[in-house]
């Protein structure tokens, strides 16, 4: 096992913030989405239902242009690969919503398995409305080989 | 009495499985399990109360841990507040010696898990470290052993003088009961399972093909 320093670099990068963007909720865009995740509740396929609302993996698709700090510590090979996403949901995300999105990575821990030592690397985005109160949080891990 | 010794719930970061899915598909199923033992990787569930659930599905549902050791991974049974004390259980390196003895020390129980396995099973790093003192049991059937390693661990086991137990490793509803452990005496609590796990009073039941 190659020695990563799986406790500095928590301390070095967990809970920092290195990207925030703002968006806007697009009816369309979340019509495209449900659908194309065979969607069939009208709540997220029908715009005229009165609880019309983001689908359960929309925020999954919203992408920062980074995913990781640019000064970010080296690990392993090449760019590892995707862990999986998961959502934790606040509140309904609406047609028409302004939203505050911030990046940071969530946490960073190592885990050992037939082809070694992995480590995983969260991506937090976390979605915020304009009363400044979260949406929903998407944690993303990327799992790197430690080599 | 049979109990499925090793299995992850959502809990763990790979687990797929809840734990109400668990008890519904072994009584659809009708598996011949008792109960399941939670292990959640590199962390212990202390708050969970699964009370209703066994009462629901006559099920017993312990908690235990699959902790991460330089000899490889390792159910520890008995986990408690000194145990959680004695070594870090996020660790990926905690050495064996120190889990078994913490174990020991703290009225808890630990056996080396798919100890077959290449990288994360005891008996791969037998060959370049050579044995563990304090290693009692290991499991010998492991749901998610791939062909040639619940082999292995039997051979060794038998070679070391090590009993066995089995688990499933499931981390999916429909991999619940592959493998599990026989008990001669009922099971009712996790003290009740450290005490035969220590007297050796069980047996290691595999039922993959």
């Amino acid at each position: 096992m190659a020695d990563v320093d799986i406790d500095g670099l928590r301390r070095q990068w967990v809970g920092k913030v290195f990207q925030e963007i703002d968006l806007v909720v697009d009816q369309d865009r979340m019509l495209e989405w449900a659908v194309a995740c065979g969607e069939t509740d009208p709540r997220f396929v029908d715009p005229a239902h009165p609880d019309f609302q983001a689908s359960t993996a929309f925020p999954t698709h919203i992408n920062a242009a980074r995913m990781l700090p640019d000064d970010f510590t080296d690990i392993g090979s090449g760019r590892g690969i995707d862990g999986g996403k998961s959502i934790e949901w606040h509140r309904p995300m609406r047609a028409g919503d302004r939203l505050h999105a911030t990046v940071e990575i969530g946490d960073i821990y190592a885990k050992t398995g037939r082809s070694g030592t992995m480590v995983f690397i969260v991506n937090r985005m976390t979605f915020f409305d304009a009363e400044q109160q979260p949406v929903a949080t998407v944690d993303w891990r990327m799992i790197r080989q430690d080599v | 009495m049979i109990l499925d010794l090793h299995t992850h719930s959502v809990m763990s970061d790979d687990g797929r499985a809840k734990v109400e899915n668990y008890c519904q598909w072994i009584k659809r199923k009708e598996l011949p399990l008792d109960g399941i033992v939670l292990t959640e990787h590199r962390q212990f569930d202390a708050t969970s109360d699964y009370r209703a659930l066994e009462d629901q599905y006559g099920l017993l549902i312990l908690r235990a841990s699959e902790v991460e050791t330089d000899y490889g991974h390792c159910l520890v049974f008995g986990v408690n507040d000194d145990l959680l004390h004695a070594f870090d259980f996020g660790r990926i390196d905690n050495p064996l010696a120190t889990v078994i003895e913490a174990a020991n020390r703290c009225g808890a129980f630990a056996a080396p898990c798919h100890p077959g396995r290449k990288n994360v099973g005891l008996f791969s790093h037998y060959e370049e470290k050579g044995p563990v003192e304090g290693v009692e049991v290991v499991e010998v059937y492991n749901g998610g052993s791939i062909p040639g390693e619940d082999e292995r661990s039997v051979q060794e086991a038998a070679k070391y003088g090590y009993r066995g137990i089995g688990g499933s490793d499931s981390h999916i509803v429909s991999r619940i009961g592959s493998c599990a452990t026989e008990f001669a005496d009922p099971i009712r609590s996790m003290d009740d399972l450290v005490t035969a796990l220590r007297a050796g009073r069980c047996e290691a039941r595999t039922w993959r093909t």
